[in-house]
């Protein structure tokens, strides 16, 4: 090694581990990244799988197994959902904070997709309600427009960032919540829970293994 | 080519280009978040700035948040351009093609 290139009070070891120590520090900055996306698909992994077999079980014609008091499967299914959204907040001001410049105002825009689709999905439906729509048919339809909503968004956040994870769950989220009506009301609760909640925790344990090993 | 340079090559400043590296073009990081994801004190982090700064390698903003002064920090154009350059170099001294 030519030791004029070095500052002699920080040596760098040979080129193979000035490569490492380098792809090293990269690999951090991108797992600090991470680590809120993680946590995100985690939440709403659980909240998807816990609230949705909640409201299966809280439904007469639902878990054969057992059921929970509709009067308890419907709050534990509203307060997860409540938490989801405060801490999916909170994590993604952290993904980027710091950070100005061109890519904040992607950012912005997704951020607010979510807010904007979430309300618009809401509005439509409470529509169709004062539209005579059945609270049968609004059971199939709330879920269903939501895990549609998140599926289309995360196609749209893997062709901002060119992201794997995001394009292989809005693709799952979609084929999902699209065929979770043919299941009819409660059971489309079960194909939720299972489908989108299954993959939303398959996506945190896939990026949480292929962190430790390095990707 | 295999001559490094040696405005990055140096642990700290190593660090700190392989860091400004992985922000997109057009982008800045604010001082603190930059010391937090290379976990260097502010002082160590602001001497190697300033080198890479008048090697032209970074560009440093000086901006406010209300009342409180921030630092924005990004790689120049010659700044990218320069990391892009030693990592090939790097490479092409373990064998690896560009």
């Amino acid at each position: 090694m030519n030791n004029n290139t070095m500052d002699a009070d920080e040596p760098l070891g040979d080129p193979r581990a000035t490569l490492a120590l380098l792809e090293g520090q990269q690999r951090q900055v991108l797992n600090a990244q991470q680590t809120p996306v993680i946590w995100m698909y985690l939440i709403w992994g659980i909240t998807w799988f816990v609230g949705f077999l909640a409201l299966w079980s809280g439904d007469a014609d639902g878990n054969p197994w057992f059921t929970i008091p509709a009067y308890v499967a419907t709050p534990v299914f509203i307060v997860m959902l409540v938490a989801s959204i405060v801490a999916s907040a909170v994590l993604g001001v952290r993904i980027n904070r710091g950070v100005r410049g061109a890519s904040v105002f992607s950012g912005a825009v997704y951020g607010l997709s979510w807010t904007a689709c979430g309300t618009a999905f809401a509005i439509l439906g409470t529509g169709l309600i004062s539209q005579g729509l059945s609270p049968e048919l609004a059971n199939l339809y709330f879920p269903a427009a939501y895990a549609l909503m998140c599926g289309t968004i995360y196609l749209g956040g893997a062709a901002l960032w060119r992201n794997i994870s995001q394009l292989v769950l809005g693709l799952v989220l979609l084929a999902v919540g699209a065929a979770s009506a043919f299941a009819g009301s409660p059971g489309n609760d079960l194909v939720l829970a299972l489908g989108v909640g299954g993959a939303f925790l398959i996506a945190a344990g896939t990026l949480a293994v292929r962190r430790r090993q390095g990707r | 080519m295999d001559e490094l340079d040696p405005v990055i090559h140096a642990s700290a400043r190593l660090k700190i280009t392989a860091t400004l590296a992985t922000l997109p073009v057009g982008d800045q990081i604010a001082f603190p978040r930059l010391q937090e994801l290379l976990g260097m004190t502010a002082g160590n982090l602001s001497t190697h700035l300033r080198k890479l700064e008048d090697a032209g390698y970074v560009d440093v903003v000086k901006s406010h948040q209300g009342r409180t002064p921030v630092t924005y920090l990004a790689l120049s154009r010659s700044g990218r351009r320069a990391f892009e350059d030693y990592l090939e170099a790097l490479r092409a001294l373990l064998g690896e093609s560009a």
